[in-house]
């Protein structure tokens, strides 16, 4: 991507009292990437982008959106920006068509609202209390509300937090839409899945650090190189292990030696050896995969935590 | 822009407000169901005083509603529900939001002022208010400004709870303290005191006035002055303090914000405490409203003068005049919507005028609660107009416009050139003799202490009889030349009894062989027509001022009637004589 950065972030630190949810942060977001903030709760995620959105006032380092100063020129930005919040609400008694009319007034540009309700399938729904649409509906309506001044850059917090699956998985293909109009969006998750499948490029956030940043891809490969051949046997697994396997190759048993798992950079050739040595042992295969590793292994990996709660 | 997005939040504000019925109940159905509760309670049908007082007390209720449980509340609500958060990200100040809060109270409360007025017109027979404009005007700003309060209150507020409590603290004082919902005048001294530095004394006492005495806003300035200021104050402040999500939390201190919204009223209460204003408007609008009551006294001998009397019949009073004379058989007081008062054959005839009322020493030091007790005395004893020397420190004309105003209760005062100094009771005071003192009226008005110690002064003096046997021939001289003083009590002489001295006087008058009737018209008609209050006072006609006595028995067969009063009505208020006795004899030392 060498277009031209919409989010420029440069040591940025943020401190409540004595607490720094923030300590030291660089990335940079291109026009049209999707860039995902990875990270469990508490990780610093929601402060670096309130901040990005003019929100919050930061301790140290600087900080460009859209070419703003999101603290002194906050108001700008805001026009300019979409959002969708975590953790919103809005009034029970309010129709769908009327929040949108509203929202819409509070901006210089504005999209055609019916045109953005229909794309976001709540047309149907325009006459509709907020107090009486499902929580994708309302999620939706969040969605439409941060398109609606035709943002150049939109920021959805845990879009999909708290969603059941089938309500997540209808957000995720409006998300996969946005990236499909090359908009830029800044997206904050703590599903693995989420980043995986949406993002280009993902910042895992820990403790206020970014502590790994590269596509989904890129980082399973660079941090963790190897691939995991695991098998399942019906006998137990011969003490002896493989000539070839001496170096490069890490193995652990489990399940009294009936199910293994080795990781090496090339897994390919280790089942080839694998299911020599098995056979020339006489044990048989039950089951035989070969696992890529996940953003939750490399999750896993840097910080020694797991992601869900 | 940025008026699109206050037109739009403003809309959308109204829309949700009118589909909340919780706001539409304590906006229009619970001041309703005050409304007649007390519009019933305080009979409201027979005097428009308490029916402006009613209306007032509604449209507090409403205001001080609106201001504290609507604009503040609602917002902390929206805060809790994170429902400013959202708000929050989008390019607008607070302004749009905190404007939309005044307009939208402004707009749910404006519809009540006309239900309420409608109301009281069709179900009450009301026939105010004169100046709508003004009264709109006034509650108007009073919306606004109490909604500032209550947005104060949001922004330095931590949870609903504590916005519950302060509102709460706020609302109760203010609703009882501002004279909307007790009389301020039953309050102690000091709360009265306190009263004046709230704002919503200043306006209820606004809207009273408007209702009351026909004022407008622009005699409520002051009131209005500190309003405005509250507003554009509590909107400022709102702005600075405000918050858009509950983790912000804002520091204890941040509380006496509130304070600085209510420094305008703080101050002008500091002025008007000073220089008495204020007080003077409560008790004034008290009188206005009592003065408005409508009577019906039924069963009644009226002495028309002239000797003459109509047996029986019934008088109507309205707001502070004789509306109409029923002879023969009373009607009900609901058909001439009035309060009923049963006079049960008594007489009733025009108040009494003493043409020779010496107000204080010349010399002396003007103190207002001797003044105040004084023409008390005169109004106990049925004396609705006195003439009184104009002094050249215009102290007369002073006292004359507290009374006619309505801040003091006394006679009508007609400062004259010179007042009638012929008076009997005077004489025999200076003979010597104090039979005064032992007037049913004096013990009855006069701490015994006092009298006593007056009499005993009394039998100090010489007694010279032959200086009251004088006047006494100098009376009959000039009644048989038909040249009969105008009669005076001159405060019975040395002995300064005001109000019983003058029907000494006419009781001294009939002694010396005057017959009553002659007496009571030089009290009443003629009286009046020399002070060129003719066809006004001393006479009970239809359209004369509602300024009367009822005495139990006939003053035509026996003039010692005049002393068993049963009631006195001045300018249409009815007196209540016993307050003023028991008064009197604890301020009198």
């Amino acid at each position: 991507m060498e277009s031209r950065a919409v989010i420029s972030v440069r040591g940025l630190r943020k401190s409540y009292g004595g607490f720094e949810a923030v300590r030291g942060i660089d990335f940079d977001v291109a026009e049209g990437e999707i860039f995902g903030l990875l990270g469990p709760n508490g990780a610093g995620k929601t402060t670096t982008v309130e901040i990005l959105e003019g929100l919050r006032q930061r301790s140290a380092g600087e900080v460009a959106v859209l070419g703003y100063d999101p603290e002194k020129e906050s108001t700008e930005v805001k026009d300019r920006i979409g959002v969708a919040l975590q953790a919103t609400n809005l009034p029970d008694k309010i129709r769908v068509k009327e929040a949108a009319e509203l929202f819409a007034a509070f901006y210089t540009r504005s999209a055609d609202i019916e045109a953005i309700l229909r794309r976001l399938q709540l047309w149907e729904k325009r006459n509709a209390f907020y107090s009486m649409l499902s929580g994708g509906q309302k999620q939706r309506l969040a969605l439409a509300l941060a398109l609606i001044n035709e943002p150049e850059l939109v920021f959805l917090d845990e879009p999909t937090t708290g969603l059941d699956p089938q309500v997540r998985l209808e957000i995720h293909t409006l998300i996969s839409r946005l990236r499909e109009q090359r908009r830029t969006v800044l997206l904050t998750t703590h599903y693995i899945e989420e980043a995986e499948r949406l993002c280009h490029r993902v910042a895992i956030i820990d403790e206020g650090r970014i502590v790994a940043m590269g596509s989904p891809r890129e980082l399973q490969e660079r941090v963790l190189g190897h691939a995991r051949v695991e098998v399942k046997t019906m006998q137990p697994m011969p003490e002896e292990l493989p000539e070839a396997w001496r170096e490069g190759v890490a193995t652990a048993f489990s399940d009294g030696r009936r199910q293994l798992a080795a990781s090496a950079e090339r897994p390919a050739r280790v089942v080839v050896e694998l299911v020599k040595w098995l056979e020339n042992a006489g044990v048989e295969i039950e089951d035989l995969h070969i696992r890529r590793p996940t953003l939750e292994d490399v999750f896993l990996e840097l910080t020694g935590k797991t992601l869900r709660d | 822009m940025r008026l699109k997005a206050y037109i739009a939040y403003t809309k959308v504000t109204l829309l949700l407000t009118a589909r909340d019925r919780v706001v539409l109940f304590f906006n229009y159905l619970m001041p309703l169901i005050f409304f007649v509760a007390f519009g019933e309670g305080l009979g409201a049908a027979t005097s428009p005083g308490a029916m402006a007082q009613v209306v007032s007390m509604v449209l507090m209720f409403g205001v001080l509603g609106t201001g504290f449980f609507g604009g503040g509340i609602r917002a902390t609500m929206d805060r809790e529900a994170g429902i400013l958060r959202r708000f929050k990200v989008a390019p607008i100040s607070p302004a749009p939001l905190l404007v939309a809060s005044l307009v939208t109270g402004w707009a749910v409360f404006l519809p009540s002022v006309f239900l309420f007025i409608v109301l009281a017109r069709w179900r009450y027979g009301w026939n105010g208010p004169e100046n709508f404009g003004s009264l709109l005007f006034v509650v108007s700003v009073g919306v606004f400004a109490f909604r500032s309060l209550g947005l104060i209150i949001a922004s330095v507020v931590n949870s609903m709870q504590e916005s519950q409590i302060i509102a709460q603290l706020m609302y109760m004082p203010m609703l009882l303290l501002s004279g909307a919902a007790v009389p301020l005048h039953i309050l102690p001294d000091w709360l009265q005191k306190l009263a004046q530095f709230l704002p919503s004394t200043h306006l209820y006492l606004g809207t009273q006035g408007i209702l009351v005495r026909g004022e407008t806003a622009w005699d409520n300035r002051a009131a209005i002055g500190a309003m405005l200021a509250a507003v554009a104050a509590g909107l400022a402040i709102s702005i600075k303090l405000f918050r858009w999500e509950k983790e912000e939390k804002v520091k204890p201190a941040a509380k006496l914000w509130l304070a600085g919204i209510l420094l305008p009223f703080i101050l002008i209460g500091a002025w008007q405490v000073r220089d008495r204003q204020q007080e003077r408007k409560m008790k004034i609008l008290e009188r206005q409203s009592r003065r408005s009551q409508s009577w019906l006294i039924r069963d009644v001998r009226i002495y028309t003068g002239g000797g003459a009397a109509l047996d029986r019949g019934a008088v109507l009073i309205r707001n502070g005049r004789i509306e109409r004379i029923y002879p023969g058989a009373s009607p009900e007081p609901k058909e001439a919507r009035a309060e009923g008062l049963e006079a049960g054959g008594r007489t009733l005839l025009p108040a009494l005028i003493d043409s020779g009322a010496p107000l204080a020493d010349p010399g002396a030091r003007p103190d207002p609660q001797a003044e105040e007790r004084l023409l008390a005395g005169y109004v106990y004893c049925g004396i609705g107009a006195i003439a009184a020397e104009a002094d050249p420190r215009g102290a007369a004309a002073a006292l004359k416009q507290r009374v006619d105003e309505g801040e003091i209760l006394g006679p009508e005062i007609f400062p004259v050139e010179r007042r009638a100094s012929f008076s009997l009771a005077a004489a025999q005071a200076a003979a010597g003799d104090a039979a005064l003192l032992h007037d049913d009226l004096a013990r009855q008005f006069f701490p015994a202490g006092w009298l006593d110690s007056l009499a005993a002064l009394a039998g100090q003096r010489p007694r010279r009889p032959e200086l009251f046997e004088a006047a006494r021939q100098q009376l009959l001289a000039m009644w048989k030349r038909g040249e009969l003083p105008p009669p005076a009590g001159a405060a019975g002489g040395w002995l300064g009894v005001h109000g019983p001295a003058l029907i000494h006087e006419l009781r001294l008058w009939t002694e010396a062989g005057i017959p009553a009737a002659q007496a009571l018209d030089a009290a009443t008609a003629l009286a009046a027509q020399r002070l060129g209050a003719a066809g006004r006072l001393g006479c009970v006609r239809e359209g004369c001022e509602a300024t009367l006595l009822v005495v139990d028995g006939d003053p035509l067969e026996d003039i010692g009637a005049l002393s068993r009063i049963h009631s006195v009505f001045v300018r249409g208020e009815r007196v209540q004589r016993g307050e003023l006795a028991s008064r009197n004899k604890t301020g009198q030392k």
